[in-house]
């Protein structure tokens, strides 16, 4: 149904409170984010503690909350609580129910909250601390909270409608095909490089492998013990689950120690490799109460505890910044990830900053318990600050270590030399004095054989982790117990991600394959369930296994390929909240979508033509394919040149995509802006709400 | 300081499921039991399951 939007009158717009005190309160906050991210920005050459940059973030997102997030409620989307919500208009006790806006708040955290915001500013403090700092916390105010925001209201406004929907109806058939296609390419990079992670945090590392081998069984007792033991105690049964989780990171020392036992979980890459190809379909061929919905009650409560105690040792233990504000890698020379500070900072940290999968949570279950419309400013925006907060916390841990062993333990061999000693002589070279010495003592402490080319962001994130908790005096001495609890935290979260995205996925694909053959289409039909759940796993095995034979370690070429992407679904959810925004208010309003649009698609583009057509090897993958070709050949030389090949095609790909939503989205706004076209949209009409306010 | 726990308590609910269970009862006018939970995992997992989860 297509309907005008209804203007809410004056006497319903939110009134500011606008008292002397008040005033001066909101003056201090300015003043102290001011002097904060002053101390921060001009700190040179000395250690800075951490608890600036947390005042600093901390006191932008509230005055981002409370001023520019209430504009926009009031103004660009006339917020109005007496409109009836989805949630009550549709409710059916099921999907649609009023809920408390706390609780709606938390189950939108816990399903937003996954391992980028943790990885993402690891690998971007390879710049220094500064950068990745500011563009979290400007980022998530003007761009990533905006987006959730904006997407949430408009779902809201249609009934709860997905991305996809709003994007057909709005702008047109090509931007639901182009929405379904990206999320779907997403998710397979996605899964390629957060496996990629996984397996670079378990290689050769016996204690890592034991506890993560222990979870499946662990998972598997609790689904039994919640299907015939206890029905229904999942509270009780996670608690379990936790007390067996923390018995097997403890017991993983001893399996390391011992010479019978270390053999048995000690694994190369491909070999883990492997192992999470076939965990993968497996685990999207099980029933999901035997393995899936017990990992994840248990991965969700502990993701939750554990940014709750990452928070809390930030701010009472105060941790100071060791790495610099910024690095000589702002140049593009770094040897984590190649390419200068501008465009790849942006896109190597996505979630923590903007991030295009929030949208299709924002319009997924979320608008269906929202109960007052004004409840979607600290649902939507309120959560992305929080995340924006776990990824300063994630940058805090990894610019907390000395920054010769940050260099160390994430750079790949091929940038710093094969052997220890080649590879401290490289990063002292670059300032960052580090000793062979200093990292085998690391190692030791953290029950590793060695700490060296541990790329992917996850082993520095723990080892930062454990430095800060295990810097309390009644904690001393258990870096090694603190050290492998982060990498379970992260690998648990990460497998979680893994198992449910691969079954998204097949879904997702059948859904696509079911419009060319209806049969395939069909959920239940057990051979197009494993052929599509064969093709998920096998598109992103590939893509893993390309990461863990690449020479410069994988991280280098999947993460901006991961992050390119993201940000694209949020340069198409932005497009649908744009000509959202034009067909209520004309273009008086456009901006607030239209800004952080324009900045993602300028990053987005400028990066991706980078890392297709850049002439040095290690940018651009077409040029990293001739090196290939003109270097000496081996016997995976074909193979390596195709893969930088498909890369460049997969990145190309991306960007025709987004350009199409984006030339098919000005055609609609133009269309509106000179009148061609009536303003008409989606919009369910208004309908007077029965609910309390605070229900 | 009551309200705060009781408040963290119902998002642990919702987060493991408890109160989507509590739903279901109500719904279908029915009191706990276990073929009545195996009922609701059957009916609610499998469709939960093909949400995406966050990167």
């Amino acid at each position: 149904m297509s309907t005008m939007i209804p203007v809410q009158p004056a006497s319903a717009q939110p009134k500011p409170r606008s008292s002397i005190g008040w005033r001066i309160l909101w003056g201090a906050v300015a003043v102290l984010a001011a002097f904060a991210m002053g101390a921060i920005a001009q700190s040179r050459g000395e250690a800075v503690n951490s608890m600036w940059l947390v005042v600093a973030a901390g006191c932008t997102y509230l005055l981002g909350y409370r001023f520019y997030a209430a504009f926009i409620a009031a103004r660009a989307m006339t917020l109005d609580n007496r409109r009836a919500t989805p949630a009550e208009r549709l409710r059916d006790g099921h999907d649609f129910e009023p809920t408390n806006k706390w609780i709606v708040f938390g189950h939108h955290f816990a399903a937003i909250a996954g391992p980028g915001p943790l990885v993402g500013p690891t690998l971007a403090a390879q710049f220094g601390y500064l950068p990745g700092a500011l563009w979290i916390v400007i980022g998530a105010v003007l761009g990533g909270a905006v987006q959730d925001f904006v997407v949430l209201f408009a779902s809201l406004r249609r009934d709860g409608k997905s991305l996809g929907q709003m994007a057909r109806e709005e702008i047109g058939k090509v931007g639901e095909f182009i929405a379904l296609v990206t999320v779907l390419l997403i998710m397979i990079i996605l899964l390629a490089v957060i496996a990629l992670v996984v397996v670079n945090a378990l290689k050769d590392s016996p204690w890592g492998v034991f506890t993560i081998a222990a979870t499946m069984p662990i998972a598997i007792f609790m689904g039994l013990y919640l299907r015939y033991a206890r029905p229904g105690r999942v509270m009780e049964c996670s608690l379990i689950g936790f007390v067996l989780l923390m018995a097997a990171v403890s017991g993983g020392r001893a399996v390391s120690q011992s010479a019978a036992l270390a053999p048995w979980f000690t694994y190369s890459g491909v070999a883990l490799a492997l192992a999470l190809i076939i965990y993968g379909f497996l685990a999207s061929a099980l029933p999901v109460w035997l393995l899936l919905a017990p990992r994840g009650y248990l991965s969700t409560l502990v993701k939750l505890g554990v940014v709750l105690l990452l928070a809390a040792g930030v701010v009472f233990l105060r941790p100071e910044l060791k790495l610099p504000a910024f690095t000589r890698f702002v140049d593009g020379t770094g040897p984590i990830f190649a390419g200068r500070i501008f465009p790849f900072c942006f896109i190597t940290i996505a979630c923590g900053a903007v991030s295009g999968f929030h949208s299709l949570i924002s319009s997924g279950t979320t608008p269906k318990m929202i109960t007052k419309e004004k409840h979607a400013l600290s649902v939507g925006y309120g959560c992305m600050l929080l995340e924006s907060l776990v990824a300063i916390m994630a940058l805090i841990a990894a610019a907390s270590l000395d920054p010769g062993v940050y260099f160390a333990v994430n750079s790949p061999a091929a940038a710093v030399g094969g052997t220890p000693q080649a590879a401290v002589q490289t990063i002292t070279n670059w300032g960052f004095p580090v000793t062979a010495g200093q990292m085998n003592a690391l190692a030791n402490e953290a029950g590793e054989r060695t700490l060296f080319y541990r790329t992917g962001g996850a082993p520095s994130l723990a080892l930062g982790m454990a430095k800060i908790f295990s810097s309390a005096e009644w904690n001393r001495g258990l870096i090694a117990f603190w050290y492998h609890f982060a990498i379970m935290f992260e690998v648990l979260f990460i497998l979680t991600t893994l198992d449910s995205g691969t079954r998204v996925g097949r879904f997702m694909l059948q859904d696509l394959l079911g419009q060319v053959w209806p049969k395939l289409g069909e959920t239940g039909w057990k051979p197009g369930m494993l052929a599509t759940s064969g093709g998920i796993v096998a598109a992103w095995g590939y893509f893993l296994y390309q990461g863990v034979v690449d020479p410069n370690g994988g991280i280098n070429s999947l993460w901006p390929l991961f992050g390119i992407s993201n940000q694209l679904l949020a340069a198409v959810a932005l497009c649908a909240g744009t000509t959202i925004l034009i067909k209520m208010h004309g273009a008086k309003y456009m901006w607030v979508t239209g800004i952080p649009l324009v900045w993602l698609v300028v990053v987005c583009f400028t990066a991706g033509w980078q890392k297709i057509f850049a002439d040095a090897p290690a940018l651009g993958f077409l040029a990293q394919a001739r090196a290939l070709q003109a270097g000496p050949h081996t016997a995976v030389t074909p193979q390596l040149v195709f893969n930088a090949r498909l890369d460049a095609g997969v990145t190309a790909v991306f960007l025709v995509l987004v350009a199409a939503i984006l030339i098919d989205s000005a055609r609609v706004w133009i269309a509106v802006l000179a009148g061609n076209r009536k303003p008409a949209t989606t919009e369910t009409p208004f309908v007077l709400s029965a609910l309390p306010e605070e229900a | 300081m009551r309200r705060f726990w009781r408040l963290l308590w119902d998002v642990l609910r919702e987060i493991s499921d408890e109160r989507a269970y509590a739903l279901h009862l109500a719904r279908h006018g029915v009191q706990h039991s276990p073929e009545e939970w195996r009922r609701f995992c059957d009916e609610h997992w499998p469709k939960a399951s093909r949400r995406a989860g966050c990167c």
